[in-house]
């Protein structure tokens, strides 16, 4: 870790009306010892945005919705800008444990790999059955199309070196992002490694309409094709 | 040569189609393209001529080798509207990434100034 200045570590967190725990995830992510923040609000209409501005982190804001692939890309560009040497990436609504952030960024550090993504199945204890099966046909087809087999291909808490995120650079704006970041690593021949990470499914977490449900799934799945033919 | 009356109307509608797109061409409304004047000629153009002259769907299906000129007409719409949709879902496509880049690019001016 010492290689790595923590204030060189930037945490991106897209967020779309998340503001009833943005305010959570915001303290945990300090506590666990991470400084610099950077919430992008995907246009949300209720106060994500004010909470997060409030708590003293960067806080960005998308003028219209465009998706949590283009609030995390804008948070990535952002963290950039800023200098950051390592970008961590995770969700808003609180499934994930910043105490994983650790885990996640050691190889980073240690320069084994330039990608490291959080993955829920090598350990997928207490995650819903119908979530490890609709991952499951997520990584077929990462696989099938991308050709890049790993074992959580929508898992939004990785970590990106400055070189990672410097060169992958996905189009993608919605929930295929994740699968084109797998295609980008494959492509770019990037250095990859895959740490479990324990997720919290909440009634909140699960309740968001937005989130992966099988019409959406459908809709990353054409969008992933979309993205081969033209 | 005795007209039946959907053949005047559907004549009379693409007649109207076709001069509005060369209208629009000539003038310059409504971000015109050749590509946009000649599909609009092909698709209205091609419903007249087959209206008109029943005979020709006969003649198309033949050459293409396809039994029944009805077969041959749907056919070649089929093919059409599926040409058409492609050419949309990829202009909506682009236009979705350019929406994204110029929503980024006003987001992160606030650090750029910085």
């Amino acid at each position: 870790m010492d290689s790595v200045e923590k204030s060189r570590i930037f945490v991106v967190i897209p967020a779309f009306n998340e503001e009833s725990v943005i305010q959570a995830v915001i303290n945990e992510v300090r506590g666990a010892g991470y400084e610099n923040i950077v919430i992008v609000d995907d246009g949300s209409t209720d106060n994500t945005f004010q909470k997060a501005r409030k708590a003293g982190i960067i806080a960005l804001r998308h003028k219209i919705n465009r998706g949590k692939g283009a609030a995390t890309k804008t948070g990535i560009e952002a963290a950039k800008l800023l200098g950051a040497d390592i970008i961590v990436t995770m969700d808003g609504d609180g499934q994930h444990d910043p105490e994983n952030i650790q885990k996640l960024i050691s190889p980073i550090v240690d320069k084994e790999c330039d990608v490291v993504l959080g993955t829920r199945l090598l350990d997928p204890k207490g995650m819903p059955w119908h979530k490890i099966f609709a991952n499951k046909i997520g990584n077929f087809f990462t696989w099938y199309l991308f050709g890049l087999w790993v074992t959580d291909s929508q898992s939004g808490f990785r970590a990106y070196s400055r070189h990672a995120a410097q060169v992958i650079n996905t189009k993608a704006d919605r929930y295929e992002y994740d699968s084109q970041v797998i295609r980008e690593i494959y492509i770019y021949k990037l250095k990859f490694k895959e740490i479990p990470i324990a997720v919290r499914y909440t009634e909140y977490s699960m309740g968001k309409i937005q989130k992966q449900g099988i019409a959406n799934g459908f809709k990353t799945l054409y969008k992933m094709v979309w993205s081969l033919l033209f | 040569m005795k007209f039946h009356i959907y053949q005047i109307v559907i004549s009379a509608i693409s007649t109207v189609m076709i001069y509005q797109g060369i209208e629009n061409y000539i003038k310059g409304r409504n971000n015109p393209t050749f590509l946009k004047l000649l599909a609009r000629i092909i698709v209205w153009g091609g419903m007249a001529l087959i209206t008109i002259f029943p005979n020709i769907s006969t003649t198309v299906a033949k050459t293409i080798g396809i039994e029944g000129n009805i077969n041959a007409v749907i056919l070649i719409g089929f093919i059409f509207v599926f040409l058409m949709m492609f050419k949309l879902l990829s202009a909506i496509e682009k236009l979705e990434q350019q929406l994204s880049e110029v929503t980024r690019s006003e987001t992160l001016k606030e650090i750029k100034q910085k």
